[in-house]
């Protein structure tokens, strides 16, 4: 037979645990722990919201329709700045080792509020205009993005080594930070290739 | 009749030049407005979504807000849009109409942070009451099982009769 002490270690340890279940709720006004990792997402999607049939071969005067869309996993609602851009080959990315944005100006900016666990999607679609080419030169001079139209004087040299005048249309994401009250560029990018032809 | 023919040449000449003075300021006026606005509108979004920041930090439902300042911002993408390809008028609407939404904004972001605070406030103290009072009421519960098992534990013992054994073998 157990002895009376015993006993009684069995009745402390059972009265600590229902003290702490007890207190639970309350400390947890008191202890914070650390949130997991946090992070945004960017995308750009095909017509059908999928990540193929993206337009690749690409002439004046035809629409061509993606998705681009935003996830929020930074813990509380952002305000983003989506940037679309559109370069010739030779023309500067994003730098991700710097983490600063192309010097490209935008031409078309969304302003995206996203919730915490929550994402944004819209339509990005774009046209072109006043394509010239000859052998070894291409020239673009118009864009419409969203039924917006801009002029632009891009030019590209003939691709040799993957046969085409190629072009790039990437979208960068920024970040509202309200420390210093500005849109800061989210170090996150993501670019797709266009070959440019002659109807 | 020659002289007057020419005063007439001239004072045409300098109407059409003092017209086009005036519709070129015009223009430029609407446009600085213009650009003012969308500078202005800007600043409204960016305040907004600041006190929606705060309601939410405070524990409020933001979510109605965050998709109205979603149409905030489109209004202010819309007012580029038009600036860039010279409506001004345009772009001076849809940037008046992003002050006005981004103003809603933050006057009900505002409201919803008080409430938030003020019922924050008073689920921490029905919480706090709620462990308080719970521990008493587990550490009461125990000591008085404690105290019947203590006794019914030595109401056993004592209730137990001294076995005799014995090493005579038969």
């Amino acid at each position: 037979m157990l002895r009376l002490e015993d006993f009684r270690v069995v009745f402390v340890a059972v009265g600590l645990v229902g003290v702490l279940l007890f207190a639970s709720p309350s400390l947890g006004l008191v202890l914070h722990f650390p949130a997991g990792e946090r992070f945004s997402e960017l995308w750009i999607l095909g017509p059908g919201h999928m990540a193929e049939d993206y337009p690749y071969s690409v002439k004046a005067g035809v629409d061509y329709l993606v998705y681009v869309g935003v996830g929020n996993h930074m813990g509380s609602s952002v305000y983003y700045g989506v940037c679309v851009k559109f370069r010739s080959q030779s023309e500067p990315l994003p730098n991700a080792t710097a983490g600063s944005a192309s010097p490209l100006v935008p031409l078309y900016e969304y302003r995206v509020f996203v919730e915490d666990g929550r994402s944004w999607e819209a339509p990005l679609t774009f046209s072109f205009a006043y394509v010239s080419q000859n052998a070894t030169y291409c020239l673009v001079r118009g864009i419409s993005v969203n039924g917006v139209a801009f002029e632009i004087d891009k030019a590209t040299s003939w691709d040799a080594e993957n046969e085409g005048f190629f072009y790039g249309l990437f979208v960068e994401l920024w970040i509202y930070n309200v420390a210093s009250d500005s849109l800061q560029y989210h170090d996150r990018y993501v670019s797709r290739w266009l070959s440019m032809t002659i109807a | 009749m020659k002289y007057s023919a020419e005063r007439v040449v001239l004072v045409s000449l300098l109407l059409v030049l003092a017209s086009g003075l005036a519709v070129h300021g015009a223009l430029c006026v609407v446009a600085d407005d213009a650009s003012a606005k969308i500078s202005e509108a800007g600043v409204a979004l960016r305040r907004a979504f600041a006190a929606v920041l705060e309601a939410e930090g405070a524990g409020a439902n933001v979510s109605g807000l965050v998709v109205e300042l979603g149409l905030a911002g489109e209004n202010l993408t819309f007012a580029q849009n038009a600036y860039g390809s010279g409506d001004f008028v345009e772009a001076v609407a849809r940037a008046d109409r992003c002050v006005v939404l981004a103003s809603e904004v933050a006057g009900e972001a505002s409201g919803l942070k008080s409430s938030a605070l003020a019922g924050a406030k008073d689920a921490e103290w029905r919480l706090l009451a709620f462990s308080g009072v719970g521990v008493l009421v587990f550490l009461l519960v125990l000591v008085l099982a404690w105290a019947a098992f203590r006794r019914s534990y030595s109401r056993r013992l004592l209730g137990m009769r001294p076995e005799v054994g014995s090493d005579v073998e038969a």
